[in-house]
């Protein structure tokens, strides 16, 4: 009897042992948040668009097809690095991709698209930041998976690598078929 | 000698204990209505700032915090509520951004389970020195 009382604590430090064994062997990254958008529709916003001075209506770009959506900046260092791939995605894929420019100058961007490649169908201008708060944006580079029903399947935090790439296509298809 | 030292001791942590109270709000960002500006401040002291993540948007400096802030005084002043706040917040972010988490189905567990091992080890303790008697 005294043993089988001194036996309930040792089990539940086990359990709770197994459980932070498991935490650690299974593939995560304990510092990404799950977006609280997924599954969501993608919220209806206008501004000014980054090309020809015209309008960025959101309506008007999403609900047909799957899109990219790719919040940069000509200031971050990471999004220059992934931006190969999201050339990748528009000239090998073909897929259709909307870029927000977050708290950049519009020139600067300009230019900086002109240096290394426009693969943006139409780029979304976000001076103070609004639109990302709505995305739930809080580290650029973030790229979301957005099928044709406008809504919102995947986020990605950080620069997409050649791991993370392969990750995207296999999303991309299987949202396709969906 | 001693009441010196203790003197400074106390001295540099009052010091250190007002300024860390001040938090990272900017004069600019500041309300003037005093009862609107102390609604933001209570609000964004219980909002965690996302880059920082173990730091309020109240005490933060990243740029995301500041805007957070802003967005905060902007909804209080148009009339909105604290909850309705609290919701366009987690809409966004999730129940993350909360410091305090709130009590729901899904932190059920994390409210409860530190109750529930307490009680556990009161038990044992308590049979344990039962038996050896």
């Amino acid at each position: 009897m005294k043993n089988y009382f001194l036996k309930i604590p040792f089990v539940f430090f086990s359990i709770i042992l197994l459980i932070f064994f498991y935490l650690l062997i299974i593939e995560r990254d304990p510092k990404e948040i799950p977006s609280a958008l997924l599954n969501k529709k993608v919220q209806k916003f206008e501004t000014k668009s980054l090309f020809n001075n015209q309008k960025f209506v959101s309506s008007q770009e999403f609900g047909e097809s799957v899109v990219l959506v790719n919040f940069f900046a000509t200031w971050c260092k990471p999004c220059r690095d992934e931006h190969k791939y999201i050339k990748k995605f528009s000239e090998e894929k073909n897929l259709k991709i909307i870029g927000i420019n977050y708290k950049d100058s519009p020139e600067k961007a300009i230019e900086w698209l002109k240096e290394i490649g426009n693969p943006y169908s139409n780029v979304a201008i976000d001076r103070k930041g609004k639109i990302a708060i709505d995305w739930g944006v809080y580290g650029i580079p973030e790229t979301f998976i957005v099928d044709s029903k406008s809504t919102i399947k995947f986020r990605y935090v950080g620069p997409i690598t050649s791991k993370v790439y392969k990750k995207f296509n296999l999303l991309i298809k299987e949202i396709k078929n969906d | 000698m001693i009441k010196n030292k203790f003197f400074i001791i106390f001295s540099i942590f009052l010091f250190q204990t007002f300024f860390t109270s001040i938090g990272s709000v900017e004069p600019d960002e500041i309300l003037k209505n005093d009862a609107q500006e102390l609604r933001a401040r209570n609000i964004s002291k219980n909002i965690r700032c996302m880059i920082c993540q173990n730091q309020s948007i109240d005490e933060s400096e990243a740029p995301l915090a500041k805007d957070l802030r802003i967005l905060i005084r902007n909804k209080i002043r148009n009339g909105k509520t604290d909850k309705e706040i609290y919701v366009f917040l987690t809409d966004r972010y999730g129940d993350f951004i909360l410091l305090k988490p709130s009590f729901k189905l899904n932190t059920f567990a994390l409210w409860l389970l530190p109750v529930f091992f307490l009680l556990i080890g009161l038990y044992v303790i308590f049979r344990q020195n039962k038996l050896s008697k």
